[in-house]
């Protein structure tokens, strides 16, 4: 029993398809940025998992980690402002009309 | 020459391989709940707990820091986020208990235990404060690549921070200001 990059990557994959699931079909303003952040996080795990298991030319391992590791902080951080962004629009979005919802027949 | 090289060797503890498989179901479970729910709380909890299980998947994988910040600072300020945003718009109202009933002081009890946790667990790994010959070293290993090596980045990531909380309580406080001289569009 073991698990290797292929494995974080499928992990990571599913992650973006659900949040890409989320941002193109639903219809809630909050659950598209919940799916973003998720696809956000897929992204860093991508970064870990390469930076874990796989070695860059003439770079001594342990660097390549924490070069990985700095990237995915940096994901986070961005996704955090995103998030923030983000939430103010839905807010305004909700006083304007009392729903989360971003079509145009939300009534 | 090729960027990526050798593969390096799989996880074969079967402990923690069974421990990642677990962190890995429960992650997706957790995103896929999260934007199935149709209750917008339980929604914010089952995300705030898939960034919970990406921070626990970064603690068998990654530097010890990197789930420190995930857990304590990610996924702490997302959820607090979208709890103020339901506070603020549908749901969550400010409680009735008084400060010093039971639940609070058991409320109470519980963060301090977990505080504690944490503390417990940033020195026995040195994380993030590392006392030695040089003085106090905080990051030891991730602030110097940090600030020498990213220092583009680091700017660009504080410019983008800053600029999304001045945006943040621009949007927020010109909303408030026009709210309160015109009534909405259902009364």
């Amino acid at each position: 029993m073991s698990i290797g990059l292929n494995g974080f990557l499928l992990a990571s994959a599913a992650l973006l398809a659900v949040g890409a699931f989320a941002t193109v079909a639903r219809r809630s303003a909050l659950t598209m940025l919940l799916g973003t952040q998720l696809m956000f996080a897929a992204g860093a795990i991508a970064f870990v998992a390469f930076g874990r298991f796989t070695v860059l030319s003439q770079t001594p391992a342990a660097a390549h980690e924490n070069v990985a590791g700095v990237m995915a902080l940096f994901v986070g951080a961005v996704a955090l402002a995103e998030l923030a962004l983000g939430l103010a629009m839905a807010a305004l979005l909700y006083r304007e009309s009392r729903s989360f919802a971003v079509d145009a027949d939300r009534g | 020459m090729p960027l990526i090289g050798a593969v390096q060797e799989p996880i074969t503890s079967a402990p923690l391989v069974i421990f990642i498989y677990l962190v890995l179901i429960l992650m997706i479970a957790g995103a896929l709940a999260g934007i199935l729910l149709r209750s917008t709380l339980y929604a914010i909890g089952a995300f705030s707990a898939t960034l919970a299980l990406v921070a626990l998947l970064y603690l068998t994988i990654a530097p010890f820091l990197l789930f420190a910040v995930q857990l304590l600072v990610f996924t702490t300020v997302s959820a607090a986020l979208l709890i103020g945003l339901l506070r603020e718009t549908s749901g969550i109202q400010a409680s009735t208990v008084g400060p010093f009933s039971r639940e609070w002081i058991i409320g109470a009890a519980v963060a301090a235990a977990l505080l504690a946790l944490v503390g417990v667990v940033a020195a026995a790994t040195s994380w993030p404060i590392r006392v030695g010959p040089q003085g106090i070293v905080c990051c030891p290993s991730y602030l110097p690549l940090v600030t020498d090596g990213y220092r583009v980045a680091l700017a660009t990531v504080i410019v983008l921070i800053g600029s999304a909380a001045l945006g943040c309580g621009l949007l927020l406080a010109s909303s408030r200001h026009v709210a309160t001289r015109t009534p909405g569009r259902r009364g």
